[in-house]
C-alpha cells in the first residue's frame, strides 16, 4: 500500500489504540484522517477478504477466527464465587482474533438502542440486587452517530413501526426475503404481530466503493470473502490505512498499559509476533479490546499506584458482564426452505422490545427467523438436528436428509441485568499462552433474564405453530456458560464511584487513557449490541478528537 | 526480554488451534446423549493409510457405516469416511489416537464376549452390528467414533471423506457455493415471483 507507515515503538504516537474490531477499527479511521499518528495493537493475524472461507470443520469446528480453543486462551468460568472455576475446552468469553475483530464473524444483525434503552431505570424504578441504571447519555446524543455508521459503515435496512427516530433513511434496502422470513411474516399476522425487515451491518447493493451482498450463506462465525459484510476491516481499515498516520501491527499481544509518575498512561506493552516484549510510546491509549479483553488488561496493569489495576478506582473494571440472554425454538417445514443460502435472518419481530410489567419480570427482546442451526451441515448435525431421533442409523440419516433443507429457528435475544457478581476477574492460576493470567468469568443469568427468554421462547412456539411447522421442538431455558456478547465492564457514566469512564469515554482516573467498545455499555440492549458499539465507537472519536485538538490528552 | 518458550506464537497458534480431542467433545456437548459394508472402501481402492492397519481400518469402516449407513443412498462407506479417521490421527488428532487404540481394543474384547466366534465386527451381519452397537453407544469411543463419522461425512472432500459431495447431496445442501440468486426455497420463491412480476 502507497501510504503504507511503520512507527518506531519509541516514537512517541499520538494514539496507541489496543483493539481493531467494532470500536478499535472505527477509532482507528476517524483519528488517523484526522491527522493524528496512529499505532493499533492487534492480537490476531491480519487476515484479508481473501482468506475467507467455506471450511466448517476449520471455522467452526477448530475454532479459526476464534485463535483457536481453549486449550490456548486458558479461560476458566463458574457460575457464582462460591464455585469453583473450571477450564471448559471452549472459551466462555468468544470473539475473533483478527483485524477487525468480531465484527468480521459476527452475524450482522443490527439494532439501534431505543430512546428507552437510555433511561429505563429512570422509567421502571430500581431492580433490587443490581446495577441497573441509566446512560450518561440519550439516544437523541447518539443518534448522529448511529447515522454515521448507516451511512460510513453501510447498513441496509427499512424502518419498522416500533422504530427509534432516525436523522436520515437507510443508505440502501433491505435484504431479500427469505423463506424463513415469509414463513414468521404469515405467522406475525395471524397471531397480530408486526414482522419488519431485518436492518444489516451487509450491503444490499454497492456502496463506498465496496460490492454488495452476493448471498454465499457463510455469514455467522465467518469472515466475508466479498467484502460485504460491513466489518472495521472491510468499512474502516483501508480508510486508515489510506492516511498515511496510521499502523496496524497485528499479532501483538498486550501485557500491560504503564503509567508514568504523574498517573498518566505512557505505553503499552505488548508481545510481538516472535514473543519478544515490545513497548509502544504513545501521547494517550484507546483501550478497545471487547467488554472481556479490556477488562483483564486494565486488571493486569495494576501497579503500586494502581492497586485494584488500572481506572479502577470504582472497583467496577470487570463488572456488571452482559451476555444477552437467548433462546431457540426449532420447526421442520413440508417443504426445502434452503435457508442455509443468503443471509441468516430476513425478518424480525420487536412487538416484545420494551418491558412490560404484566409479564412480572423486567426485560423485552426481539424475535427473528434464521436457519441458525441448519445454516452448515456439521452445526446442524451437532446442535440442530431433531432431538427425537436417534443419533445414528437408517432413522437418523433420513432424519438428516429430510429436514436439514426444511428447518428453520425461530430465536430470542433479550436483555441482561447489570450484576456485580456477573463478572470478568483475573483467573489466580490459569495462563494463556502468552503466559497472562486467564481470563475467568464468574456469570449466573438473572432471574428476570431467563424468564424473558422463556417468555420469548413461548412465542417462538407459537410463531412456528401458526406458520404451519410440521414438527417443533425448544432448545429449551439454561443458564448460559459463556457468551459473544461481552457487555457492561467498564461502564460509561458520570460518577467515578460507580463507572469507569465518564460520558466521552475518557477514564476518571487516567486523564489520557479511554476505554470504548462493548464494555461501555451501562445496559445490555436487546441483543444485537454491535450498531450500539460502533456509535459509540464515532462519538467516543470526534470528542477524543476535540479534545486533543485543545491540547487535553 | 521475554519470550514465550521455543515456540514462535504464530508456530504454537498452528501446532494448538487444532481439532483436538478435546474440541470433538466440546461439540458433543450435554445436549447429545446418546454400523455392513464388510470391506471398507479403502481395501477395494486399494489406497495406503497412513496410521491405520488395515484391521483397525476395517473396524473403523465398519461403525461408521453403521452410524452413517449406506441405504438407497449412499453412506459413509461411498463418502471414504475411514480416510478421514486416517488423515486426521495422522495429524491432528495424533494424540487422540492410543487412546482411540484403546477404544477399540475394548470394543472388540466386549465384542467377543457378545459373539465368541466373531471373524471382526466387520463380518457380522447388520442386525447383528447394531444390536452390538446399542450395547456401546456411550462413553468415550462411540463419542468419538460418531463425531468423527460426522465430520469426515460433511466436511470438505479435502480433509479425505465427503467423498464427491455425497454427504452435502444427501441432505440438500449444494455445497460451499460462491454466489446463490433469489429465491431459495418453496416460501418464498412465490414471494419473489409477485415482486418481479408487480415492478
Amino acid at each position: 500500500m502507497a501510504n503504507e507507515v511503520k512507527f518506531d515503538t519509541r516514537e512517541e504516537v499520538d494514539f496507541a489504540i489496543i483493539g481493531s474490531g467494532s470500536a478499535g477499527g472505527i477509532l482507528a479511521k476517524e483519528l488517523s484522517t484526522a491527522g493524528f499518528k496512529v499505532v493499533v495493537l492487534e492480537q490476531g493475524p491480519y487476515r484479508k477478504a481473501s482468506d475467507f472461507n467455506h471450511d466448517e470443520l476449520s471455522v467452526f469446528v477448530r475454532g479459526e477466527l476464534l485463535g483457536g480453543h481453549n486449550d490456548v486462551h486458558g479461560q476458566t468460568f463458574r457460575q457464582t464465587e462460591n464455585d469453583i472455576a473450571d477450564r471448559p475446552d471452549v472459551q466462555p468469553a468468544r470473539y475473533a482474533r483478527n483485524v477487525g475483530g468480531s465484527s468480521v464473524h459476527f452475524t450482522a444483525n443490527f439494532w439501534r438502542l431505543r430512546p428507552v434503552d437510555f433511561k429505563e431505570r429512570s422509567l421502571l424504578g430500581p431492580i433490587a440486587g443490581t446495577n441497573f441504571a441509566d446512560w450518561p447519555i440519550t439516544y437523541e446524543e447518539l443518534e448522529p452517530y448511529y447515522t454515521k455508521v448507516d451511512w460510513e459503515i453501510g447498513v441496509s435496512g427499512a424502518p419498522g413501526p416500533f422504530d427509534a427516530p432516525r436523522s436520515k433513511p437507510f443508505p440502501m434496502p433491505p435484504m431479500p426475503i427469505k423463506s424463513s422470513g415469509v414463513l414468521m411474516e404469515r405467522a406475525a399476522k395471524k397471531l397480530g404481530l408486526h414482522a419488519q425487515p431485518e436492518p444489516h451491518a451487509i450491503l444490499s447493493q454497492p456502496h463506498n466503493g465496496r460490492a454488495g451482498c452476493i448471498s454465499c450463506g457463510y455469514c455467522m462465525y465467518y469472515g466475508c470473502e466479498a467484502g460485504a459484510k460491513s466489518s472495521t476491516l472491510a468499512a474502516m481499515i483501508p480508510l486508515a490505512e489510506a492516511s498515511g498516520n496510521c499502523e496496524i501491527r497485528p499479532d501483538s499481544t498486550v501485557i500491560r498499559i504503564d503509567t508514568n509518575d504523574q498517573g498518566r498512561a505512557s505505553q503499552v506493552v505488548y508481545l510481538d509476533a516472535a514473543g519478544t516484549e515490545q513497548a509502544q510510546k504513545a501521547k494517550a491509549v484507546v483501550l478497545s479490546a471487547n467488554g472481556a479483553e479490556s477488562a483483564r488488561l486494565l486488571l493486569m496493569s495494576a501497579s503500586p499506584q494502581h492497586p485494584d489495576g488500572l481506572a479502577n478506582s470504582s472497583g467496577f473494571v470487570g463488572r456488571n458482564l452482559m451476555h444477552n440472554a437467548h433462546s431457540a425454538v426449532n420447526g421442520v417445514f413440508e417443504y426445502p426452505l434452503n435457508d442455509y443460502k443468503g443471509v441468516q435472518v430476513s425478518r424480525i419481530i420487536h412487538d416484545f422490545y420494551e418491558t412490560d410489567e404484566q409479564r412480572g419480570f423486567y426485560g423485552g427482546g426481539g424475535i427473528d427467523a434464521r436457519p441458525l442451526f441448519s445454516a452448515t451441515p456439521i452445526f446442524h448435525v451437532l446442535a440442530g438436528r431433531d432431538p427425537n431421533v436417534p443419533r445414528w442409523g437408517k432413522q437418523f440419516k433420513e432424519t438428516m436428509a429430510h429436514d436439514f433443507t426444511r428447518q428453520m429457528s425461530v430465536v430470542g435475544s433479550t436483555t441482561s441485568l447489570a450484576l456485580d457478581s456477573n463478572n470478568i476477574t483475573l483467573d489466580p492460576e490459569s495462563k494463556d499462552a502468552w503466559g497472562r493470567p486467564a481470563i475467568r468469568e464468574t456469570y449466573m443469568d438473572h432471574p428476570d433474564d431467563l424468564a424473558m427468554a422463556g417468555f420469548l421462547e413461548d412465542r417462538a412456539a407459537e410463531i412456528l405453530d401458526a406458520a404451519g411447522a410440521v414438527k417443533s421442538w425448544r432448545r429449551g431455558i439454561h443458564p448460559t456458560n459463556g457468551g459473544e456478547h461481552l457487555l457492561g465492564t467498564c461502564r460509561m457514566g458520570d460518577d467515578p464511584a460507580s463507572s469507569v469512564v465518564d460520558s466521552k469515554h475518557r477514564s476518571h482516573d487516567v486523564p489520557n487513557l479511554f476505554v470504548c467498545d462493548g464494555s461501555s455499555m451501562v445496559t445490555s440492549g436487546r441483543g444485537q449490541p454491535t450498531m450500539t458499539i460502533m456509535a459509540l465507537a464515532f462519538r467516543a472519536a470526534d470528542h477524543i478528537k476535540a479534545a486533543a485538538g485543545n491540547g487535553d490528552i | 526480554m521475554k519470550n514465550i518458550g521455543k515456540l514462535s506464537r504464530r508456530h504454537f497458534l498452528q501446532s494448538t488451534g487444532s481439532l483436538t480431542g478435546a474440541a470433538y467433545f466440546r461439540l458433543l456437548g450435554p445436549g447429545i446423549v446418546a454400523i455392513t459394508q464388510a470391506a471398507c472402501s479403502a481395501k477395494e481402492a486399494q489406497a495406503a493409510f497412513k496410521v491405520l492397519t488395515a484391521s483397525e481400518a476395517s473396524d473403523f469402516a465398519a461403525i461408521a457405516a453403521r452410524i452413517m449407513p449406506t441405504t438407497d443412498t449412499p453412506g459413509a462407506t461411498e463418502a471414504g469416511v475411514v480416510y478421514f479417521f486416517d488423515n486426521a490421527f495422522a495429524a491432528e488428532m495424533s494424540t487422540e489416537l492410543s487412546d482411540a487404540r484403546e477404544g477399540l481394543a475394548k470394543f472388540n474384547a466386549a465384542l467377543d464376549k457378545a459373539h465368541p466366534d466373531n471373524a471382526g465386527f466387520d463380518t457380522l451381519s447388520e442386525d447383528a452390528q447394531d444390536a452390538f452397537l446399542k450395547t456401546q453407544q456411550t462413553g468415550y469411543f462411540f463419542n468419538l467414533s460418531w463425531a468423527m463419522t460426522m465430520f469426515g461425512f460433511f466436511s470438505m472432500e479435502k480433509y479425505g471423506g465427503n467423498k464427491d459431495q455425497l454427504g452435502w447431496d444427501l441432505i440438500g445442501f449444494e455445497g460451499s457455493h460462491g454466489a446463490w440468486q433469489y429465491p431459495f426455497g418453496h416460501y418464498d420463491a412465490e414471494v419473489h415471483a409477485e415482486t418481479k412480476h408487480g415492478e
